[in-house]
């Protein structure tokens, strides 16, 4: 062999390689369920990719249907039943993402609260567009919050559902998609997929990985442009992230956002963001929510009922609280340097 | 060397750009924008140009600047304006949509440096 032979055949196997490992890549993005879906697939056959993501939009706007929180649906048809506090048989199309919210709220100790419909429609926030200038009655949310709706108040035994509360309506907005992004993930892996990256508005669930190197998922700035700081996805796990910013509207310069305190009725106002990773989903989704109500004085206590134990809450002074876990998982940006309080261990 | 030893020397040359692209080009590196509007096939343009897009969704027009290697949506018909407050992008990968409005605005490139965003 000549001298040139041996170094020439590396280097064209190196190329092959770097070619290789990126060319296996899949990349959907569709809206549906209410937001923009975006779908990565990795070393997944094109016609089984194409498939798949089909599957996911098809489910998607399935579960959309069921279980949306003002258009009549099944979801909306349970509420009407619940108002007349008579036992019903549950639908069967709501009744298991009912269950494991009612279970997902009293882990939290209400501070995820789904059955607070009513809430969010006095809040404007039951309507594709937001209101403009205007508050709700204070004396109605302060009527609603005395009447106090709770997962408990809903007694689900089998196949019939009990309602106590005539205030307690489901609206499933901070739970829904975490459990949805479960089923389908579900389905994915049924389907054979094993490396890919659900992404529903924002929040996603990853299973395996991008081909030699773990998935890397940026976590944007929630007060500023670009990216806050950057995880790594290897094997299975969601992220999360409930955020003032998501949906809200300014009265007088204050800002009114959709993450509601059942406790008081008012937008929970101690916290910008909170980012929860979590094996499931529909955990994940929950618990964010729940540790924004919680705030940065209490969110270990809930984080720890609910058994997460990575997550970052970014207070309204634009101080970063997080779990040991977390600090190792998050790589911040250069330059981002927050000023970080870490807690206990959580588990 | 052989007739076969410059052609091999000759071909591994010429797949060094290729090399250079997957391990020393900047991560990140922004070439385009891609927009999509509902569930049509999405529409690609440069990033280099600076531009207005109107794209046309249920609600009306949502306007799309491009400007200096960057692209913001400037304008949108939505209530909450949360596609507003996304800002400029910039990096491959960086995405922010209209979702009343049915428009997503996406940057693409070589090797983004994230392969999905939370937010």
């Amino acid at each position: 062999m000549t001298l040139v032979r041996l170094p020439a055949i590396l280097l064209l196997a190196i190329v092959a390689a770097a070619c290789g490992n990126n060319g296996k890549s899949y990349h959907d993005q569709f809206f549906a369920f209410g937001t923009l879906i975006d779908v990565t697939f990795y070393d997944t056959e094109p016609n089984l990719a194409e498939q798949a993501s089909e599957t996911i939009a098809g489910e998607l706007q399935t579960l959309h249907r069921q279980w949306h929180a003002w258009q009549p649906g099944q979801l909306t048809a349970t509420n009407a039943l619940l108002e007349q506090l008579q036992p019903f048989r549950g639908d069967p199309a709501v009744l298991p993402v009912i269950r494991e919210a009612n279970r997902l709220a009293r882990l939290s100790g209400d501070l995820f609260n789904p059955t607070i419909g009513k809430l969010v429609t006095l809040w404007g926030f039951h309507d594709n567009a937001l209101p403009i200038g205007t508050l709700p009655d204070s004396q109605a949310i302060a009527a609603l919050v005395a009447q106090a709706p709770a997962a408990a108040d809903v007694v689900i035994r089998d196949g019939m559902v009990s309602n106590s509360n005539p205030a307690v309506q489901y609206d499933l907005g901070a739970f829904a998609k975490g459990y949805a992004i479960d089923r389908i993930m579900e389905r994915l892996r049924a389907l054979g997929i094993e490396n890919a990256i659900l992404n529903a508005g924002g929040d996603l669930r990853a299973i395996g990985r991008h081909g030699n190197r773990p998935w890397r998922v940026g976590i944007r700035h929630p007060r500023q442009e670009g990216i806050l700081g950057s995880i790594e996805i290897e094997g299975d796990a969601s992220i999360f992230t409930s955020g003032d910013y998501e949906r809200f509207f300014e009265v007088d310069g204050t800002r009114y956002h959709h993450i509601i305190d059942p406790r008081s009725g008012y937008p929970a106002d101690t916290v910008i963001s909170v980012t929860v990773i979590h094996g499931s989903a529909a955990t994940a989704d929950a618990a964010a929510t729940a540790l924004f109500v919680a705030g940065p004085d209490h969110w270990t206590r809930v984080a720890r009922s609910m058994g997460v134990d990575l997550v970052m809450l970014v207070d309204t002074g634009g101080v970063v609280h997080m779990t040991p876990g977390m600090q190792q998982r998050i790589r911040f940006e250069p330059g981002a340097a927050p000023e970080l309080r870490i807690s206990e261990p959580l588990s | 060397m052989t007739r076969a030893d410059h052609l091999l020397l000759l071909i591994a040359i010429c797949s060094l750009p290729l090399l250079y692209a997957q391990f020393w080009q900047q991560q990140g590196t922004a070439s385009h924008i891609q927009v999509q509007a509902g569930n049509a096939a999405p529409v690609t343009a440069p990033l280099a140009a600076d531009r207005t897009l109107h794209v046309h969704g249920p609600l009306g027009d949502s306007v799309i600047e491009v400007s200096k290697g960057r692209a913001r949506f400037f304008s949108s018909p939505c209530a909450g304006q949360a596609c507003i407050h996304s800002g400029w992008l910039q990096a491959a990968g960086d995405m922010a949509a209209c979702l009343p409005n049915r428009i997503s605005l996406q940057i693409v490139g070589a090797r983004p440096r994230f392969d999905t965003i939370n937010f």
